[in-house]
């Protein structure tokens, strides 16, 4: 160690890079292109939500249900429930491998951990994006919270609390990787040391450091269940919605966030293993082990859509069965029946490989945005039907159809959060480093 | 507020960015709210009582105002015509005060007539003069080739009486297009003025001929006022047999709704009377007493006179005596005179409708038999003949059964539908009886009972109006006839046709079938003159001068507030001054009769308002000094007793006479009985005028209707081809009157868009859906002639599948608000023979196809 | 204690909307906006059609969904049973509008000024309304309101926020009915307080067979129908109105 600091001193004017894993600090062109690419549509995302804001959300396909036969609920909502989905997937497996020790899961924590913060961020800025007046809503939603409001556990403990914690764990996690590396003197050297903050991986911290995972982990578990529980009640509770009223959206929420956030994880796992040349960590066995979770979750998911549609054309009422029809076979059947076909087509797949043993990352990958494809078209159902379809009293039946606002502030979002991982990638580790780590090149 | 609505539009023009920040801090956080700026603002609120403008009834109301600024009307408790409330076109009208749309200063004319118009701003001296001139000179050759034309009048004795006296002009009003047809044939046959309506206080059984119940008014009133006293009747049991080919217009209101096929009213009246006869539910005594069913009637249709005289069968006598004379006349029987046979009017009648059966009326009006002879046979019962009841400490007979028929009158037949109607109600003698047939609010004797005794039918050259002519010996005054008779004054021997016409608050172009003919007409005036708060059609298409008037805001009156049953009077005060520089028309009849020279001395202005006031010394206004409007309307309220003038008005709202007395609301009761006419079941001069028209050599079109007798015949759209296999009609709705309120944005939200009522089987048989484009193809069974409009399916299973129904109050391109909202029926309807009654009143009946585009 | 409950008379309403007029001009509501609704309904086939009229306010229910769901708490309740917005707390998430089964939300999708039935900033008008958007804008609008002095009255405040009906909150403060209880022209609507067992209102409540709409729901609402039946799955809307806002 102190022979690697004695080094690191005598080698003062040593160029960042080469010395660092992960191609942290290296300036690629891919890595370039990238970033390039997401600014620019996070650009775009920022000026559609202004331009928003300056004409109000009459510039999206929003309106009111009744009278204006419309739906004051639209993709901003939809997205919401996918980000806070995804985050759930993450903060889930991070917690999991660290609370049963999955050591040759470990590669997969921080990643996890960075898609649930990152997705967190999305979300709160998809309920801003929402808001008619985001600037009251950061202050009230904290002045005047009401914890009665279903809301208040997907919106203020989410963003709080939730929020708050992933972020601490990831730290504490990047700390010990931070301190490693800023005993190389590069040009990130400064940054590291201030991440460590003085913490300096000697084997007390360390056996520290593991316990407070450990707690933070076990803490954040239950934290995570209420959250998302609340996320299916702001729906589920709502007794003049047909199609929402229903014991069945937490659970199925929270499955179809396992799906989707898992699938996202294997699309990162894939990037990062190509990108970060960690081909040795992130090996099949991950893999593998992401893929048969996600079969897993796809089919519980099927049976939950089975179960909750059987409910509904058998079960409802008159007006429940408007919003059944709607989606199975009127105007929403299209994006029904698409999500329908994604997860079929994944679970195919996803079945084919785990009996074959034979594991493909490329099929992987598309398995992954497959499922998330029709993760987003059943987030958008449970959101729009319900409003265009399900009024109660006798109104017109309604529509929605979102605008480029829309779809540009949710593209902005998309592409933040890439470009926010981009920049972590080539700052800490995205893949934590093993133990008695050798940080020079050999 | 100002600043603060200022601050943040610039703040939005400018960037996002900026914006989301004044937001913040401006329009949305709680730090700074509106509220904050506003309350800086002193407040003073106070209220101006006044009237409604914007219908026909003139309901009173509160203007709330801030600081002298309207900021709501509120209906007046204290007016028994709407007692507090208002209807939703009262309510919008505040918007029209403010519209910039109005005519702001007067215009005169750039561009040439008949086409879109184009403007210059003038001064009101400039334009008065200009019309005074083009006025004075054709009064210097015949004043009555100016022409004053009104659509609504709501200030009848400054206007139609007193402006129209002082200049000598001729005059015309919208009857023709309203329910004049109805008017005469109740003036005709009770001698009243007006059409049928019931006595809702004590009414049982009400047949809703054609009754619009839940949009429009019916007789006298425009709506409100008749609805309040039918939900009252209905929750002590009245019940309501709903007569029309839709039943949306009594919405939930029918008991039962009989889907009569349009244009056969007449004939399901015929056979009504037919059942009562055949149950016996006759009223024997009303019927010899006060109608004349007694006289004699020769085989030549005349009445047996010695010395003009009529002639009764007295029973004492055993032979024929003067009516007046005869103490037991016979109501029934056939007698032998000097070798001579004589029917009674009454037996004559029998004879007449005996076959007009219940299953003869089935195939004409598409009425199951056994249902008219129910409906007949249910009336009759429930006019309980020979009942009385006391009202108010009166006895009357009581016949509480009767027909609320208004805009009935509204096709061919309508004179005589009308008639035949008010003879149903004549068979049980319930006209004038507690519960039964009501027409006017009053007793008082129109003079056309007397003029319609002997129909005056001239040789021609005939005026443009064709009073007294052998084509309408009984004359609505029709424009739509002046403007055919402008177009080919030959065809209808005149000699002199309008030159200066004077236009007030009416919309000929855009509400009077048919466009074409006023399109041609209209042009050739010389010079024609607007008064109006908008630029509406009329007036952007032929007017050389536009006089800007206000809206609600100024001075009119006096204004009746009665329901019919209580006796008030109400005046309407202006709540801010005329908006722009508009003024109330008081005034501009004030300064246009000083300008054309006729305001002051004998016979002048003023002296025709003191006449048509009465205005007698020491109210009289000086025939010298030019008054205000509102020292005239305070000179009359003192007239009638009221010392403090129209102060009392401003403080009070309504003068209340109280309740009406029995004895004048009840023609049993009235002294002498039904204001000493003799209803006349049987149209002798109806008869007379037939065959002198016949003589004089007009077509069978004109005359074929002036029968003693109402008589059958199939309307003449029946003769169009069988490819038009629709019945278009017309309809009124609540939140529309005339074309005023095509002008309001908040009337046009609930109004959006024209459509075509029609049945969803009849729709769906020709392949069209619901909200499809369509074209409504219309047929002139006389002149071959057919006219198409555009416009959409509203599928609705409350009309006959033979019939289609639009509203009116569409086709207006004049404002910002009415402009591409569909076509009127109106475009496609006819006018003149075949399409109008013998009495040159419209018909808003005509055959149609309905094809997709 | 008072408790506020409106009646609509469904025996005597001729469905012609006078009330949303009444509540537009009184509550200074942008285009589009309609607190008080009137449903004019059809149902059945020729020649047994049937119409019927429907009048829909806020239902002011005692267990309001949306004041349950208001995540700061600007949706709330009353001591005398009113359900109001305080459009200077309200955030515009519209979660209120999504619990309603009633569908008596509307949201400010754009700044009010530019939605006020025309463009009255014409230099002729200044004078005499002092550029007031619109014309006949009341300040008592822009007041707080009642013993909490928040505030809720009227509408056309911001645009991003949630309005609806307040029972003429402002009115019913200074002893007066709401806008349309007072216009009516047939008083198919009556209001009052029916904690007063001998007030009209009460004594019409138990003189007549009445119900509440969508009861099942459990929502308690405060206004009453009196007469006729709750609205049928057959029956359907006729003259629609202009409700679409667009831009």
């Amino acid at each position: 160690m102190t022979t690697t600091l004695g080094d690191a001193g005598t080698t003062p004017t040593r160029a960042t890079g080469p010395g660092l894993p992960q191609g942290i600090g290296k300036l690629t062109r891919g890595w370039t292109l990238f970033m390039a690419v997401t600014l620019a549509a996070s650009l775009f995302g920022v000026y559609a939500f202004f331009y928003q804001q300056a004409n109000g959300e009459i510039v999206t396909g929003m309106r009111d249900v009744g009278t204006m036969r419309g739906a004051p609920w639209g993709l901003y909502i939809a997205f919401l429930v996918y980000f806070v989905g995804v985050s759930f997937a993450g903060i889930t497996i991070a917690a999991l491998i660290r609370l049963f020790n999955l050591e040759r899961l470990r590669p997969l924590a921080r990643m996890a951990e960075l898609l649930t913060v990152v997705s967190l961020v999305l979300g709160t800025l998809a309920i801003l994006a929402d808001l008619g007046q985001p600037v009251r809503g950061v202050i009230n939603l904290f002045r005047y919270a009401r914890p009665q409001s279903p809301f208040f556990g997907t919106f203020t403990l989410v963003i709080a609390g939730y929020l708050f914690a992933s972020v601490v764990y990831l730290y504490l996690g990047s700390r010990r990787d931070a301190a490693i590396m800023a005993k190389e003197s590069t040009r990130l050297q400064g940054l590291h040391r201030f991440v460590a903050a003085g913490y300096k991986d000697t084997a007390a911290e360390r056996g520290r450091h593991e316990t407070a995972t450990f707690w933070l982990a076990l803490a954040i578990v239950p934290m995570l269940v209420v959250a998302h529980s609340t996320l299916g009640f702001v729906f589920g509770l709502q007794i003049g919605r047909p199609g929402w009223f229903s014991a069945l959206q937490a659970p199925a929420f929270v499955v179809l966030a396992g799906v989707s956030g898992i699938g996202l994880l294997i699309v990162l796992a894939a990037v990062v293993r190509r990108a970060c040349g960690e081909q040795e960590s992130l090996d099949e066995y991950v893999f593998s082990w992401l893929g048969r979770l996600l079969a897993v979750l796809t089919i519980t998911y099927l049976y939950f859509v089975v179960t909750e549609v059987l409910t509904a054309t058998y079960g409802g009422g008159g007006r429940e069965n408007d919003v059944t029809d709607a989606m199975l076979s009127g105007r929403y059947a299209w994006i029904f029946w698409g999500s329908m076909a994604l997860f079929g087509a994944s679970l195919v797949g996803l079945l084919i490989q785990i009996l074959t043993k034979r594991w493909s990352i490329g099929a992987l990958v598309a398995i992954g945005l497959a499922v998330n494809l029709a993760a987003v078209g059943k987030r958008f159902l449970i959101v729009v039907p319900s409003q265009t379809d399900g009024m109660l009293l006798p109104y017109e039946t309604g529509s929605y159809s979102p605008t480029w606002v829309e779809y540009g502030v949710v593209i902005g979002l998309i592409a933040m959060g890439a470009a926010a991982i981009g920049i972590f990638m080539k700052l800490i580790p995205i893949v934590e480093l093993p133990e008695e780590a050798d940080t020079r090149v050999t | 507020m100002v600043t603060r609505r200022g601050f943040v539009g610039g703040a939005a023009a400018s960037t996002a960015g900026v914006y989301v920040g004044s937001d913040l801090l401006f329009g949305g956080s709680e730090i700074l709210s509106p509220a904050t700026a506003n309350s800086l603002a002193a407040v003073a609120e106070d209220v101006v009582r006044t009237t409604c403008w914007i219908g026909k009834q003139d309901c009173g109301m509160l203007a709330r105002r801030v600081n002298g600024r309207v900021v709501k009307f509120d209906g007046d408790p204290a007016n028994p015509r709407n007692v507090g409330t208002l209807c939703p076109k009262g309510q919008a009208q505040i918007v029209s005060i403010y519209d910039p749309n109005r005519v702001k200063t007067p215009l005169v004319r750039t561009n040439a007539k008949g086409v879109s118009g184009e403007w210059r701003k003038a001064s009101w001296a400039e334009a008065l003069t200009m019309v005074a001139d083009q006025v004075n000179e054709v009064r210097s050759r015949n004043p009555k080739m100016v022409l004053w034309q009104k659509g609504r009048s709501k200030a009848k004795s400054f206007y139609d009486d007193a402006f129209v006296k002082a200049i000598g002009s001729s005059k015309l009003g919208h009857g023709a297009y309203c329910s004049d047809a109805g008017y005469r044939a109740l003036e005709y046959t009770l001698g009243l003025h007006g059409v049928i309506h019931p006595d809702f206080e004590h009414t049982n059984y009400l047949l809703g001929w054609g009754w619009n119940i839940t949009n429009a008014g019916g007789n006298k009133f425009c709506w409100l006022t008749w609805p309040r006293q039918m939900v009252a009747a209905r929750e002590r049991g009245l019940k309501i047999v709903h007569i029309d080919p839709r039943l949306r217009s009594a919405g939930p209101f029918a008991d039962t709704w009989v889907s009569i096929r349009p244009g056969t009213d007449l004939a399901l009246a015929l056979a009504l009377s037919n059942v009562l006869i055949e149950d016996g539910n006759i009223d024997v005594d009303y019927l010899t007493k006060y109608t004349n069913a007694p006289y004699l009637v020769g085989d030549d249709g005349l009445f047996l006179r010695v010395d003009e005289l009529p002639q009764v069968w007295d029973q004492a006598a055993g032979g024929p005596v003067v009516a007046a004379d005869a103490t037991t006349p016979a109501l029934e029987g056939t007698y032998e005179i000097d070798g001579e046979s004589y029917k009674t009017g009454f037996t004559t009648w029998k004879d007449h409708v005996a076959g007009y059966t219940p299953e003869w009326a089935e195939d004409i009006c598409d009425i199951p038999a056994d249902r008219i002879r129910t409906i007949g046979h249910d009336f009759g019962e429930a006019a309980s003949i020979g009942s009385t009841t006391v009202v108010d400490g009166v006895e009357v007979p009581l016949r509480p059964a009767a027909i609320m028929a208004y805009h009935m009158a509204q096709q061919e037949l309508g004179f005589q539908a009308l008639r035949a109607m008010t003879m149903v109600n004549m068979m049980v003698g319930s006209v004038g009886a507690a519960g039964g047939a009501f027409s006017d609010f009053t007793w008082k004797i129109h003079k056309n009972y007397e003029a319609f005794e002997k129909l005056a039918v001239e040789d021609p050259p005939y005026d443009f109006l064709l009073n007294h002519s052998k084509y309408f010996p009984i004359n609505t005054g029709f424009p739509a006839i002046l403007a055919k008779v402008m177009n080919d004054p030959d065809k209808y021997e005149v000699e002199d046709v309008p030159e200066v016409a004077i236009l007030h608050m009416v919309n000929p172009l855009a509400s009077f079938p048919s466009q074409p003919e006023f399109l041609e007409s209209y042009p050739k005036f010389k010079f024609v003159a607007v008064i109006s708060p908008w630029l509406n059609e009329t007036a952007d298409y032929f007017a050389d001068v536009v006089l800007p008037a206000a809206t609600v805001e100024k001075y009119e009156g006096p204004i009746s507030a009665t329901d019919q049953y209580i006796d008030a009077t109400t005046m309407r005060i202006p709540a801010m001054d005329p908006l722009f520089e508009s003024k109330g028309e008081i005034d501009i009849y004030l300064d246009l009769t000083e300008e054309i020279g006729v305001l002051y001395g004998e016979d002048g202005y003023l002296a025709q308002v003191n006449a048509a006031l009465k205005l007698e010394e020491p109210f009289a206004l000086p025939l010298d000094t030019k008054p205000t409007p509102r020292e005239i309307l305070d000179r009359w309220s003192k007239a009638q007793g009221l010392d403090k003038g129209i102060e009392y008005f401003e403080e009070n709202g309504v003068l209340l006479k109280g309740r009406i007395d029995a004895a004048k609301r009840y023609g049993y009761a009235t002294d002498p009985p039904f204001g000493g006419a003799l209803h006349r079941l049987y149209g002798e001069s109806l008869l007379k005028a037939q065959s002198e028209m016949k003589a004089k050599g007009a077509e069978e079109t004109y005359w074929r209707d002036y029968t003693a007798l109402p008589t059958w015949r199939a309307p003449t759209m029946e003769e169009s081809p069988a490819e038009y296999d629709q019945y278009l009609i017309s309809y009124h709705q609540v939140e529309n009157k005339q074309s005023r309120t095509g002008f309001v944005p908040l009337l046009a939200e609930l109004t959006p868009r024209q459509h075509l009522d029609m049945n969803p089987a009849a729709a769906r048989a020709k392949g069209l859906d619901d909200g499809q484009e369509v074209t409504v193809e219309s047929h002139n069974a006389v002149t071959g002639e057919t006219r198409r409009i555009t416009t959409h399916i509203a599928y609705t299973e409350s009309i006959r599948p033979d019939t289609v129904a639009m509203p009116h109050h569409f086709g207006l391109w004049s404002h910002p608000t009415s402009r591409g909202r569909g076509p009127s029926p109106n475009e496609i309807y006819f006018t003149g023979e075949g399409y109008m009654t013998n009495t040159a009143d419209q018909s808003f009946h005509v055959k149609v196809k309905v094809e997709s585009t | 204690m008072t408790k506020y409950q409106m009646i609509v008379d469904l025996d005597r309403c001729q469905g012609c909307r006078a009330c949303m007029e009444a509540c537009k001009i009184e509550n200074n509501t942008t285009e589009g906006t309609f607190w008080m609704y009137v449903f004019r309904l059809e149902e059945g086939v020729y020649p047994d059609a049937k119409l019927s009229f429907l009048p829909r306010p806020c239902q002011h229910c005692e267990d309001a969904p949306c004041v349950k769901v208001c995540p700061v708490g600007a949706r709330f309740k009353r001591d005398d049973g009113l359900t109001l917005t305080d459009y200077e707390r309200c955030i515009g998430c519209r979660y209120c509008e999504l619990a309603c089964p009633y569908g008596v939300n509307y949201f400010n999708w754009e700044k009010p000024e530019d939605r006020t039935y025309g463009d009255w900033s014409d230099p002729d008008l200044e004078p005499i309304t002092g550029g007031l958007n619109p014309p006949w804008s009341n300040p008592a609008l822009a007041e707080p309101q009642g013993p909490e002095q928040r505030m809720t009255a009227g509408g056309g405040h911001h645009k991003g926020v949630m309005e609806k009906c307040t029972f003429c909150v402002h009115r019913v403060d200074r002893g007066e009915v709401p806008a349309c209880v007072e216009t009516c022209p047939v008083e198919a609507l009556r209001f009052g307080d029916v904690d007063d067992e001998g007030s009209p209102i009460s004594r019409y409540i138990r003189e007549h067979d009445h119900f509440r709409l969508l009861d099942d729901l459990g929502t308690k609402p405060s206004v009453v129908y009196v007469g006729g039946q709750p609205p049928s799955d057959e029956a359907h809307e006729i003259e629609l109105v202009k409700a679409r806002v667009e831009r």
